[in-house]
Order: C-alpha cells, then structure tokens, then sequence
C-alpha cells in the first residue's frame, strides 16, 4: 500500500481545519483527528495531541463549545460542538484562506 | 473581553479542566491503539504507535494548561494564602486588627447608608434624574436672608406662568391623614400631588391610571385617589379596587388606579395614598384658604419640582426662576400692602436637588448627619492608625523572617505588596464584620436621623452599601497596610539577618510614634466633641419650654365625615371635656386647637401703631378652655387667666405671651391693650394677662420669637381644634390605653379618638441634639478604647525590646520607681502630645460645630481640661502593665549576655 506523502499543516490552519470538521457534526478530540485524516487522504498529519491545546483556546474564544457525552460504544468522551461565533469564525477564515492560496497561486503561475 | 472572562471563569475550575484533560487524553490514547491493533499492528506495539501519533502528552497538557492559568492570579493566590497563614499564627494580632476595623468599617457603613438615603439615593422610578429639581426660593426679611419662600399654591402657578426653561413642573406635598373606614382606618402618608407629578417618572400604574390635569384644577380638584403598591397589597390584599370609595382624611375619594411596585414618588418611604393637590387645598377645613389658596400667597404648605428642558443650564434655570419669583412678588405686593418691596426683600431662587438634605437650606438633621460622618471616618482613621501600628510591631518582630525570604530571592516589591495584602486581607474579615455592625448600628441611627420609620435597608443585599463597604474596606486596607509596606522595603539586609531577637535593638520608630499621636489626637477630638454635645442635650432637656409635656396625654379625634351643626359640635366638645376629667388619674383637661411641633396656625392680627404685625414674624394662637394654664403648666406672670367667665356675649379677652407684648407693645404694660383679629376695623380684644414664652417648634429653641396669645373657645365659637390635652397624675403612658377606651364611646358614628403623649412630640424636636450625643460619646469612647489598646500594644512592645537596657538600668542602680516612671512617663508623654494636637484641632473646628450645639460654647475650657485629664489618665493606666512588667527586667541576664 503506497503511503501518501505526509504534509505539514501551515500555522493557523488548525483552527480553520477544525472548525470545518465540527460544522458538519459534533465530534470528540479523537473523532477530530480520524476525519482530518481521512478528509485529506492522509495527507495532512497532525500531531494528534496538538488538537486539545488548540480545542480549549477555541472554546475559551466562544467558537466551539464542550461537553461530555456517551460514544456509541457507550464510553464517557467530550463532544465539542461549534457555536454560531464559530461559524462566523470558518466563514471568515475559509474567505481568508481562499484569497491566501488565490495570491499563492499567482505568484507561483509560470511567467 | 470575551475570552478574557472565560479565561477567568477556567482559572476558578482550573482542578477540574486538567482532570478533564487528563480523562480526554486517555481516552484518545485508548481509542488509538484500539484502532492501531485493528489496522493490524501488534498489541505489543499499539501503545507506542498510538503515542508516536499523539505526540509528547506532558508538553499538551503544559500548553493546555497555559490557556487557563493567569500567572498575576496565580501570584496573588499565594500571597493571599500566606497573609491568611500568617493571620492565623497571629490570633491576638488578627483579632484585635480585625475588630478594630469592623467598628471603623462598620460605623462608616451605617452613616453612608443614612447619608446616601438622606441626599443622593435616586428616586424609583423617576426619569432622568439628573434634569430633576427642586425650586428654593428666598427673601430678605429684616435684613436676614432665609429660605423656605415658595411653599404657597399661588407661587406654584406663577412659577408654571412666569418660567420658561422646564418642560413640567409639579406642586407636590405629604401629609398624615386618616385613610379608611371604621376600625381599619389608620393615619397615613397621603402625598398631594399635581397631576403632572406622573410625568416626570417612567412607572406605568399597576392597575387603572394616574389622575389627569382635567382632576387637578382649581379651586378644587376631582374626588379620585390612587394608591401605593404597598398600601394595596398590605391593606387591601391586591384586589381589583378600582372604582371602589376610599374615605382619606374628611375627603371621600373614589380609587381609580394603582402605582406600580415599589413606585414612592420623592417620598421616602412612599405614601400610601395619591390624591390630587387641589382637591386637598380645595378641601381645607380652613374656610379661607379652601377659597383662597390659588390666588393669595397666605398659605405656604408645598414644594416645587421642576424638569429642565433640554439645552437650559441649570444657571439659566435658576435665572428664570429668580426672575418668576420676582414677577409673582409684584404680584403678591399688588394684593397684599404688607409685603416688603422687591428692592428690600430681594426675591430670588435656584433649582437644587430634590432632597432637602442635599439643598441649600440642609435641615439640621441632614447636618448633623455630615457631621456624624465625619465623626464616622476619624474612628476610621484611628483605626487604621491602630492597625498600622499593631502591623508595624509585627514587621519588626519578623524582622528575621523578612530578611531570610529577601535573601531567598524575594523581591521587595513583593514584601511590599505582600504587607498591603495581609492588611487587604484583615481588612475584608473587617468589612464582614463590620456589615453586622452597621445593619445592627445603623438601624438605631437611621431611626434617630430619619424620622419616617419603615425606613428599613438590608445592608447585605443593597448594592450600594456592598459597593460602598468595598471601598471603603480597600481605602482602610491601603491606609493600614502602608506605613509596614514601606517599613519593610527599608532596612540593611545584613544586619537583620545577623541579629538575633537577644540582640535586637530598641528601634525608637518615628512613624510609630506619629501614629500613636495622631491616634491620640483624634481621640481627643471625638470626646471633646462628646462632651460638647452631652453638656448641650443637657442644656436642651433643661431647657423651659414654657409647659410641662410629661405629665400630659394629647387626645385628637377624627370626625371621619360625621356632620354636625354647631350646637352638636359644642355639645359633644363639653361631654368630651367633662368625660376626660372624670376620668380616674386624670388631673384636668383642656380643649386645644394646635399642639406645639405638631400644628400651629396664626391668623391677620392688627394693633394700633404697627404697619404690618405680619412683618413683626408669625403669632400664633391656641383657642382653648379654662384649664389650659394648669392643665399644660403654663404659668400665667401677669393679669389673669381665661376663666369660665369668659363665654360669648362678654367683652373678647386674649392671654399673649411675654415676648408677644414686647413686641407689639415695647416697654408698656401689655394689659389692657387692644388688638383686633382678622379685621382692621373689627371689635377690640383686650390683652388680661401675661403668659410665659413657649416653644412650639424646634427654631423657637433658639429663637426669642415665640409669639403666641390664646383665645377662649366660648368666644371664638368656631370648630377650631380637634384635640383634648389631659393631664394626669401617674404616669401617664400607662394610661394611654386606658384614657382611649374611656373617651371612645363618646364619639358619635364613624369617629374615633387617638391618645398619644404629649413628650414624644417634644423629645422629637430633641431628636438632632440627641443624636449628636449619643453618637459622640459611643464614637468617643469607642475611639479611647482603640487609642488605649493602641498604646499599650506599643508600650507593651517597647519594654519588650528594652529588656536588655532596663536590666544594664537596674544593674546601674535604678531602683523600681525610676524604672516606673521612665516607662509610664514615655506613655504620659504621648498622651500630653496627642492632647495638645488635638485640643488644637477641636478648636480649629469649634467654629462649625458652633450652630449644632444648645447654649453650649464649643471652646468650653472645662471641657477641653476634663478631656485631657482623661486622656492622661488612661494613658497611665494603659502603660501601667507594661511598666510594672519593666520592673521585673533581670540586672544578671542583661550582664550575662554582654
């Protein structure tokens, strides 16, 4: 099974990453890491630890909000969930984000 | 903003985010190698598979643990909890400092809730208060200027004709009326309001609607009543009341709306009852005012208040009103010949605050207040001072341990901060304290300042008082806290560190020599001030007020509507007399038609020779019966006294008082004069005899204006008066009940009588001077006591750290009296300090406290000596321990350790 080539995320990208994951649905910390792993193919590897600093500074600035719940496999996890802030939040940084790789990409274009 | 106060809130929970945390990582790190094994890793392996993804699980939780840590937070907590550490290895220290400032924090809380009630607590309910005023107005008369002009309906109406600068004005007034029917009626609050009085507040009624300016017109307004939330709550249990009677006063009012909870106009507390101003006036049992009140400026009963149009200063504000009053001057001389000219009198006015207490003219309670506070914040003072003495004896006894932690690395300004946090923190135990000292003191002076009772405020849950308590909590705990902080930023080092508490020199503190002194000081300023006040009350109680109140019971009756003709009305006054004074323990009764401090009336008097009597200052008059002079003791110092004998159809006699004839008559026998009542050209009164001067309200204790002449009933012949004043033989307090019940059955239909002592009207009129004693001498003495255990604290403190020396003394010699007096003579020489610093002060301040004091002047020297004989004495007392503990100092351990 070839590997796909691990990326590095870009700083910043994190919030934007996870904001994106919990709009579809709430998740807990280790759900989080599944989808970013399978939403990108492998691509994009975090240090899967490096979520939970980013969860609590996410739910200190009112994006997301925290709470225990019951997996379907009836264990105690946190489920985080996003706020309408937070919303606004990824709507705000995707935009941001598009113009950033638009501006990349037309540096990069052959001349 | 937002993530700060959730950063706050985590740092409150940190414990259990990190356990979260903790429960959060394990369970990824389960769930991982669960799903490692099943992508077919070895079970061995999983673990470290499922951490080489993780990353390192102490460096996430250190970061984590930096998103609700605030490191500021962090440091105070730990100062806090070694200032509690250190509090509680000093119980004496703490118990004395604490309840030393919970007395200081106390009485300070207690006067600011007096004082916050009495001038600047906002109404409930009013609309931008800060456009809200009240209009004072003032003349000169006789060369003396005075407020309490403007109080007459007619001035009301020329201040709405004449001003232009106020989008509503409002004639407002309170008075205690009956209100109900039969046994449930009561004396109440009725406020007598215009109908724009509404406007000027946001509150919409809670049932029905306010009375409209179409029910508040001259001459007499429409028979509507609105009621207190309260009142219809407590008295008619909440019921739909509209369109119901309600009988107030001799005025049968139909309800037609309720106030809203907790709506008390600018009445304080709120009234029971709203009913429009005219219809009061207009309802006048004064035939002649009833008529009269809204075109003549005879009947002054009322206020002002006003809301400033937007754009107009307060300045231009009281421009316009000086300006009206002058034009409703004019006015006024048009009418009446007798009033003074403009020129003379100077008409003029200003808007102020709506509480009286914070106007122009302060009333002598709201005065004596501010000086009760300020009495308030010096017991505070020495508080502080005590405290910081007690915490600067502390700091040197741990001088060592202050030197270890410097040497540790500590920073100064931390011990600096640290010091102002144990004083912080003695000082919050202090405010709890002192919360309970102020919800139970303050009740007792809120009842001698404020006298409407019912004036109740829970100190715990009033925002204000809370808010208030914090800050003046802070202000002591800085003022404590500073002079050890700056104390224990000095100091060598490397001397502290090598001395030893044998060796420890006897360190002569110049701030703690300042502090005792000022301690000092300040003390001997409240007990001079208590003295001043306690040998005024005495002058006050002394004083002959021209009749015995004590031994006397005022019966006043209500008619509550029963109509009755003039025979009736005759008829039922000789029963009631002749009733009362057949009543067992009853000495003699009288028919009175006005009560001193409780109501007076005067009337248009004319003698030959004198322009204007009314210029002279107000006569009032008492239509009573024959036994009047002994029933209320007045005695009669030349002529005679009215007699049976003086009945209708006999020539019209009147008794006046002495400084009455002086002034209508000067030097010439006033028996045998003429006056003439109401009527210039009307039959002649003559004068036959002289009574003393009475006082009948609190200003007559002061000024010799006590103009009064009493008129027999039998001649005046009109419904005047409504009250019996009985004079008993025991005490008659005991006999309140009995003479009610005696009396009652008298009365005809919905009538009813009301029997009171006569000395609770007089004791009020006390109630400033009486205050100001009282609360004097508690603060004094409360102050001496924190002054004394102040110095013996220190002297007790210094014998200690002199040990060494008075042994070498003792081994020199120096017998057990030198020792004595080198010790107590240092504490005397304090004492004699602190009374001359602060002998000077009382006198610096002697020239304000003047105007509070009965006959008593306030630079006393007896007064100033007793104090400081005191003073000295309890200086030796409180030295005296120490001293005799100075004696015992051991000549051999002093020379051993040489």
């Amino acid at each position: 099974m070839p590997t796909p080539a691990k990326r590095d995320l870009l700083p910043g990208l994190l919030d934007l990453l996870i904001l994106k994951s919990l709009s579809a649905q709430a998740m807990h910390g280790y759900g989080i890491a599944q989808y970013l792993q399978s939403a990108s193919r492998d691509v994009i590897q975090v240090q899967e630890g490096s979520l939970y600093p980013a969860l609590q500074r996410m739910r200190q600035k009112g994006w997301i909000k925290a709470e225990w719940g019951t997996t379907r496999n009836n264990q105690r996890a946190r489920f985080y969930t996003i706020t309408t802030t937070g919303r606004r939040q990824l709507g705000e940084e995707q935009s941001g984000f598009a113009e950033l790789i638009a501006a990349v990409q037309r540096v990069l274009r052959p001349s | 903003m937002r993530e700060f106060l959730s950063r706050l809130v985590d740092w409150f929970r940190r414990d259990r985010l990190e356990r979260e945390l903790a429960e959060e990582m394990r369970f990824h790190r389960e769930l991982a190698e669960r799903d490692a094994v099943a992508q077919g890793v070895a079970t061995d392996d999983a673990p470290s598979v499922a951490r080489r993804r993780f990353g390192n699980p102490t460096a996430v939780a250190e970061e984590a643990r930096d998103r609700w840590s605030l490191p500021r937070l962090d440091q105070l907590q730990q100062d806090v909890r070694y200032a509690i550490r250190g509090l509680r290895r000093a119980p004496g220290f703490t118990a004395t400092a604490v309840i030393t400032l919970a007395l200081g924090i106390g009485a300070n809380v207690a006067m600011f809730g007096v004082v916050d009630r009495l001038m600047f607590r906002p109404y409930a309910y009013l609309r931008d208060p800060g456009t809200v005023h009240r209009v004072y107005l003032r003349a000169t008369y006789r060369g003396k200027e005075d407020w309490g002009y403007g109080g007459e309906f007619a001035r009301y109406l020329d201040m709405r004709k004449f001003t232009t600068s106020f989008s509503h004005l409002a004639g407002f007034a309170l008075q205690t009326l009956a209100v109900g029917t039969g046994d449930a009626s009561r004396e109440r609050r009725v406020a007598t309001v215009s109908a724009s009085f509404f406007e000027f507040f946001d509150g919409r009624p809670a049932l029905g609607r306010y009375f409209v300016a179409s029910e508040d017109a001259t001459p007499r307004g429409a028979e509507v009543s609105v009621l207190g939330y309260e009142f219809w709550k407590n008295e008619l249990g909440g019921r739909d009341v509209i369109g119901q009677p309600l009988q107030v006063g001799h005025i049968a009012t139909t309800i037609i709306g309720v106030a809203p909870e907790g709506f008390g106009g600018v009445f304080e507390p709120g009234a029971a009852v709203f009913i429009p101003i005219t219809l009061y006036a207009g309802s006048n049992p004064g035939q002649e005012d009833r008529a009269t009140y809204y075109t003549r400026y005879n009947w002054g009963w009322m206020s002002t208040m006003v809301r400033r149009k937007p754009g107009v200063s307060v300045a231009q504000a009281s421009a316009d009103v000086t300006e009206a009053f002058r034009r409703s001057w004019q006015v006024e001389r048009d009418i009446d010949e007798g009033t003074d000219a403009i020129a003379l009198a100077k008409p003029n006015g200003v808007v102020g605050p709506m509480k009286t207490a914070a106007g122009p003219d302060r009333p002598l309670e709201a005065r004596t207040a501010l000086w009760v506070t300020g009495v308030a914040a010096i017991v505070l003072l020495i508080a502080c001072a005590n405290v910081a003495n007690l915490s600067v004896a502390r700091a040197m006894r741990r001088q060592r341990e202050t030197a270890v932690r410097l040497a540790l690395g500590v920073s100064r300004g931390r011990l600096i901060r640290q010091m102002l946090i144990d004083s912080l923190v003695l000082a919050l135990i202090g405010a709890a304290g002192g919360l309970v000292v102020a919800q139970w003191g303050g009740a007792a002076i809120r009842r001698m300042l404020i006298a409407s009772q019912g004036a109740s405020l829970d100190t715990f849950t009033d925002w204000r008082t809370l808010g208030a308590v914090t800050v003046i909590a802070t202000v002591a705990g800085v003022l404590a806290g500073l002079a050890p902080a700056l104390l224990s930023g000095r100091g060598d080092l490397a001397s502290a560190l090598k001395a030893g508490p044998r060796e420890g020199m006897y360190h002569r503190s110049r701030l703690r020599v300042f502090l005792l002194v000022a301690q000092g000081a300040l003390s001997v300023v409240l007990l001079i001030g208590a003295a001043l006040f306690v040998r005024s009350l005495g002058h006050v109680k002394e004083f002959r007020m021209g009749y015995d109140a004590e031994p006397v019971l005022l019966v006043s009756f209500n008619l509550r509507g029963t109509k009755l003709d003039s025979a009736q009305g005759a008829t039922l006054r000789r029963d009631l007399l002749a009733k009362a004074q057949s009543i067992p323990g009853a000495v003699s009764a009288a028919w009175v038609s006005s009560v001193p401090f409780w109501s007076t009336s005067s009337q248009g008097l004319y003698v030959q020779g004198i322009d204007s009597v009314r210029r002279l200052g107000r006569f009032t008059y008492q239509v009573t019966t024959p036994d009047y002079f002994s029933t209320f003791g007045t005695r009669v110092l030349s002529g005679r006294a009215l007699t049976a004998a003086d009945r209708e159809g006999t020539p019209r006699v009147t008794v006046v008082s002495e400084s009455m004839g002086r002034a209508l008559w000067g030097a010439q026998n006033p028996i045998g004069q003429c006056m003439r009542i109401n009527d210039p050209k009307g039959p002649c009164t003559t004068v036959i005899g002289v009574a003393e001067d009475i006082v009948q309200q609190q200003q007559q204790l002061t000024d010799p204006k006590r103009y009064q002449y009493y008129l027999p009933l039998e001649q005046v012949g009109s419904s005047a008066g409504s009250n019996v004043m009985v004079r008993m033989a025991g005490d008659p307090l005991a006999q309140v009940e009995a003479v009610r019940k005696a009396l009652q059955p008298v009365m005809p239909g919905q009538a009813y009588v009301k029997v009171r002592p006569m000395i609770e009207a007089v004791a009020a009129s006390q109630r400033s001077w009486r205050l100001g004693a009282n609360v004097f001498v508690a603060f004094g003495l409360l102050a001496l006591v924190v002054a004394a255990v102040g110095l013996y604290g220190v002297m007790a403190y210094n014998v200690t750290q002199r040990m060494h020396e008075l042994g070498v003394r003792v081994a020199l010699g120096a017998r057990d009296a030198d020792i004595l007096r080198l010790v107590a003579g240092q504490g005397a020489r304090f004492a004699v300090a602190g009374v001359v610093v602060g002998s000077g002060l009382a006198w610096v301040a002697s020239r304000w406290v003047q105007p509070l004091l009965f006959q008593q002047s306030a630079t006393d020297p007896s007064v100033y000596g007793a104090v400081a004989v005191l003073m000295v004495v309890v200086a030796l007392a409180a030295s005296a321990l120490p001293a005799k503990r100075a004696t015992s100092a051991d000549p051999n351990a002093a020379l051993r350790s040489e």
